[in-house]
């Protein structure tokens, strides 16, 4: 019998890697913790009859994985999420379908968890009504359908661009969309997207989607602040002559860019070798990630022994796109409000509704406090979320009160498991392993 | 069992205390108040080592008959003491605990430990029939009996040393671990760090685990350690929680009680403690280990599986993280307090295992009075290092 490899998400990173895994022999399950495979990318509909348009290659890529994956050996445990490596080594998934909690030891796990979305802190970010964009975004491709009322979509990157097209598409284009970068599309990035040219395509197709809806971006503009008004969000805009207006909408939809997604995957040594794949080991999109997942499955077949062909032509994507991605991130400003400007009651960890207020009284003291003193104290971190929202936010602040002291983002966010919160009831159905006494 | 420091030198005297947990940061704040120019030295920062990895009884309820019983009732008034003088703000929450029997064996070590409980004069309730049902029926309608252990209460360990930190008048040296010290005619004169050598004229130990670097001879303090639970919120329709639930197999596994057939190296005793948050702390093991950064699906497991049998509510919430913390230990299973051979002016504070929250307060207060030659509070004698013979270590 081979050896057991578990492959974590069911993004292209994970497909990919779980095929090729599967294609050298090996005995793979993929566990993906959403309905359906397909990642935040190529996420699939509810009902198939209701769904949103996407650029054809980039469908067409993700039809030739899932096929492919369907024909092979590949085991596919979809509503089983991974909930960590515990102390022992062994790997914890809860089975979301059953409610039970299920242990593995493979020889191998492949972590393609993808990217979290960032988004910064502003007063009134937490109100209800206030989303992201690759929430909203969800949202959609799962139910084919655009959010009832008026939305604005602001932040930095061009997921505003992606999602507030597809709004268009469903004929409900955004009210706004606001742009805190100045820069526009500019001669020199259109000449590093050159060798990747399916990005200006893309792009171009939003473009001409949202002035056709009258919804092209604001650039230099950027929301200050947020309160509820009579139902609704009451938005501060600041544009980019720095004057401020007002625009009463339903919905809000931010976003400042994508980060790896390592929160509590701290691997014990006696646990599986560990490899990460996509957007979880760098943010590099989708055609990446489909490559990186090829990488990784290379990494496994070395570490159990077992010989590899090189693989140049994934390493020359993943080049690719790194240069691609570097451009396109030269377009955006993905740092959010000044800190100096945002008032104290700017609530920062959602979790527990700690505000800024708050942290600055921690770090206030000429007594140089640690992160962890922060995170125990200010409860920054402790929450549900376990820091995946403001930990890389918080560390950023402490480090730019603090010129050059930059604590680790790791003495915020969690290391541990459980990943994400865990049911009692899922973890009581684990088997005794010895009589209780 | 008082010792004068002998020849205090002029005033003011500055003493350095090593350890800038619940036990140094309390030492640190009375000798401060003392008159005392106090320097804290933590090898990390301020409750990074058991402090700031523990549940917070502030508990009379699971405590061996004995002098620990007799301490922890004079540690839990002196929570309040400090509450009622301001010092520490609201951290200190008073609440009963209730110790629970769910079958007809828990219930004979249940009346057991509640009579020793009554002879040292800690109020209680033994609740059986309606009055068991009205106090905690809702949360464990299994439990056949439990013991109201009335006036004691919960503190945060870490919030405690927050607020002592706060309330300042000592600086607090982090990422300064003491290597050792520089002696002088049998006295110490010298704390060695990385930074170099900072004259003192007197040192406190309250190191902890830490402690047994400092010490001579085969040392009696021994890891051990304990992984804890945390949930998310209960909602509104969850039933209450009057106080924490501890299990009475919680008091066999401490040791407070005896079971038999009760030797592994690993035990398991349930408390379930509803959180000031609206969370609950489920703990916890007791295992004789040394490695902090790992907890085990098994532990977690069996603990969960315990805990919603005395509490069905419980099933509804989820886990958001759990964490190990290491409780120093000693082979008697009580602290060590006092003086130290191989210095005059050496005291030592360690060895709390799982009782440093509710005693780190008074045992500051009591190390102050020691180490100004003050007459001490209480008797300490049982905790005093000479029962193990200790010494400072030469190589130190
Ligand atoms: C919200 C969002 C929206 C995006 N929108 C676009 C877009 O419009 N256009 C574009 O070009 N790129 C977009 N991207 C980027 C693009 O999706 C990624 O670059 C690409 O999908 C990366 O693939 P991946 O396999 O690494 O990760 P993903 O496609 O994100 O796949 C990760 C998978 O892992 C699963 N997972 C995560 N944690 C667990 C767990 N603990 N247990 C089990 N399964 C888990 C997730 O459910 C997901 O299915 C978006 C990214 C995000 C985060
Ligand atoms: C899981 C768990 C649950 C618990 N629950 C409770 C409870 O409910 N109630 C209760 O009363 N108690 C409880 N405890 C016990 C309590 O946490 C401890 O007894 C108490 O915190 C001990 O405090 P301390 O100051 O002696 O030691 P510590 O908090 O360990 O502090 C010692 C400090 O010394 C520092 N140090 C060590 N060596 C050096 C050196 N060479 N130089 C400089 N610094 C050094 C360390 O960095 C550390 O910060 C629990 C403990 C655990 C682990």
């Amino acid at each position: 019998m081979s050896a057991e490899v578990l492959v974590i998400g069911g993004g292209p990173a994970g497909a990919s890697a779980a095929l090729h895994l599967a294609r050298a022999g090996l005995h793979v399950t993929l566990c993906e913790q959403g309905p359906r495979l397909g990642g935040a990318l190529h996420r699939q509909p509810d009902d198939p009859a209701q769904r949103i348009r996407v650029p054809r290659a980039q469908s067409q890529r993700w039809r030739a994985l899932s096929t492919a994956l369907e024909a092979s050996s590949v085991q596919i445990l979809c509503r089983h999420m991974f909930a960590g490596i515990e102390g022992g080594g062994t790997v914890l998934l809860e089975d979301r379908a059953s409610g039970r909690l299920v242990t593995r030891r493979p020889a191998a796990l492949v972590l393609a968890l993808g990217a979290v979305e960032r988004v910064t802190p502003l007063p009134g970010w937490q109100l209800p009504g206030v989303t992201t964009v690759g929430g909203l975004q969800v949202m959609m491709k799962s139910t084919g359908q655009a959010p009832d009322g008026d939305v604005l979509v602001a932040g930095s990157g061009p997921l505003l661009l992606a999602l507030a097209a597809q709004m268009a598409a469903l004929g409900k284009a955004p009210v706004a969309v606001l742009e805190r970068s100045p820069k526009l599309v500019s001669p020199s990035v259109i000449a590093s997207l050159i060798t990747a040219p399916a990005y200006l395509r893309e792009a171009s197709h939003y473009l001409l989607a949202l002035a056709r809806a009258g919804a092209l971006p604001q650039h230099g503009t950027w929301v200050r602040a947020i309160s509820p008004r009579d139902g609704r969000l009451a938005v501060t805009i600041v544009d980019r002559h720095g004057r401020d207006r007002e625009l009463v909408v339903d919905r809000v939809a931010l976003h400042d860019g994508l980060l790896p997604n390592q929160n509590g995957t701290a691997a014990p040594s006696n646990g599986p070798f560990v490899v990460r794949a996509g957007d979880c080991r760098e943010v590099l999109g989708g055609v990446a990630a489909m490559a990186d997942g090829r990488h990784a499955a290379k990494a496994v077949l070395a570490h159990l022994g077992r010989s590899t062909e090189a693989e140049p032509s994934a390493t020359r994507v993943l080049s690719r796109e790194r240069r691609a991605q570097a451009a396109i991130n030269a377009l955006y400003d993905y740092s959010g409000a000044d800190p100096a400007w945002l008032p104290d009651e700017t609530v920062i960890c959602r979790c527990e509704g700690r505000t800024l207020g708050q942290l600055r009284d921690l770090l206030a003291s000429s007594d140089p406090v640690s992160a962890r003193e922060i995170k125990l104290n200010g409860r920054f971190g402790m929450g549900a979320c376990q820091g995946r929202f403001c930990a890389e936010w918080v560390a950023a602040f402490i480090a730019a009160q603090r010129d050059g002291e930059p604590p680790a983002v790791s003495e915020i966010i969690g290391s541990r498991w459980p990943v994400k919160p865990v049911p009692i009831s899922a973890f009581v159905t684990l088997p005794p392993s010895r009589p209780s006494e | 069992m008082p010792h004068p420091a002998s020849s205090p030198p002029q005033s003011p005297r500055s003493v350095a205390i090593v350890g800038a947990g619940i036990v140094g940061m309390s030492a640190a704040h009375f000798l401060s108040r003392a008159g005392w120019q106090v320097t804290v030295y933590d090898a990390g920062a301020p409750a990074s080592g058991a402090t700031g990895s523990a549940d917070g009884a502030v508990s009379i309820a699971s405590k061996k008959p004995g002098p620990l019983m007799t301490l922890a009732v004079a540690a839990v008034r002196f929570y309040e003491h400090l509450t009622e003088t301001g010092i520490l703000g609201d951290e200190y929450l008073p609440r009963s605990t209730f110790v629970v029997a769910s079958d007809q064996e828990e219930l004979g070590v249940l009346e057991r430990h509640a009579s020793h409980l009554e002879a040292s004069g800690v109020s209680i309730r033994l609740l059986k029939g309606a009055a068991l049902t009205g106090a905690i029926g809702a949360a464990a309608p299994s439990a056949i009996a439990a013991v109201e252990v009335q006036g004691e209460g919960h503190a945060v360990g870490y919030r405690v040393v927050e607020r002592l930190r706060r309330l300042g008048g000592f600086p607090i040296r982090r990422n300064c671990r003491v290597s050792g010290f520089n002696f002088s005619k049998g006295r110490i004169v010298g704390v060695v760090t990385e930074d170099g050598v900072e004259p003192t004229d007197a040192v406190l130990l309250a190191t902890g685990l830490g402690s047994a670097s400092f010490l001579s001879g085969l040392g009696p303090i021994r890891p051990r350690k304990g992984q804890l639970i945390v949930t998310d919120r209960a909602g509104a329709d969850a039933p209450s929680f009057p106080g924490p639930l501890m299990s009475c197999r919680y008091l066999v596994s401490k040791g407070s009680q005896a079971a038999p057939g009760v030797t592994e190296s690993r035990s398991l005793g349930l408390v379930i403690d509803p959180l000031r948050t609206g969370q609950f702390l489920i703990g916890g093991s007791r295992e004789d280990r040394d490695d902090r950064e790992t907890t085990d699906a098994d532990v977690v497991a069996t603990l969960l599986r315990d805990a919603v049998e005395l509490a069905p509510s419980l099933a509804q919430l989820r886990v958001i993280r759990v964490f190990a913390g290491l409780r120093a230990a000693t082979s008697d299973g009580l602290p060590i307090v006092g003086r130290v051979g191989g210095a005059e002016n050496l005291w030592i504070a360690t060895g709390f295992e799982g009782d440093g929250i509710c005693l780190g307060p008074l045992m500051g207060r009591l190390c102050q009075q020691m180490i100004c030659g003050e007459p001490v509070a209480h008797d300490i004698s049982s905790l005093d290092a000479a029962r193990f013979g200790l010494s400072l270590a030469t190589a130190a």
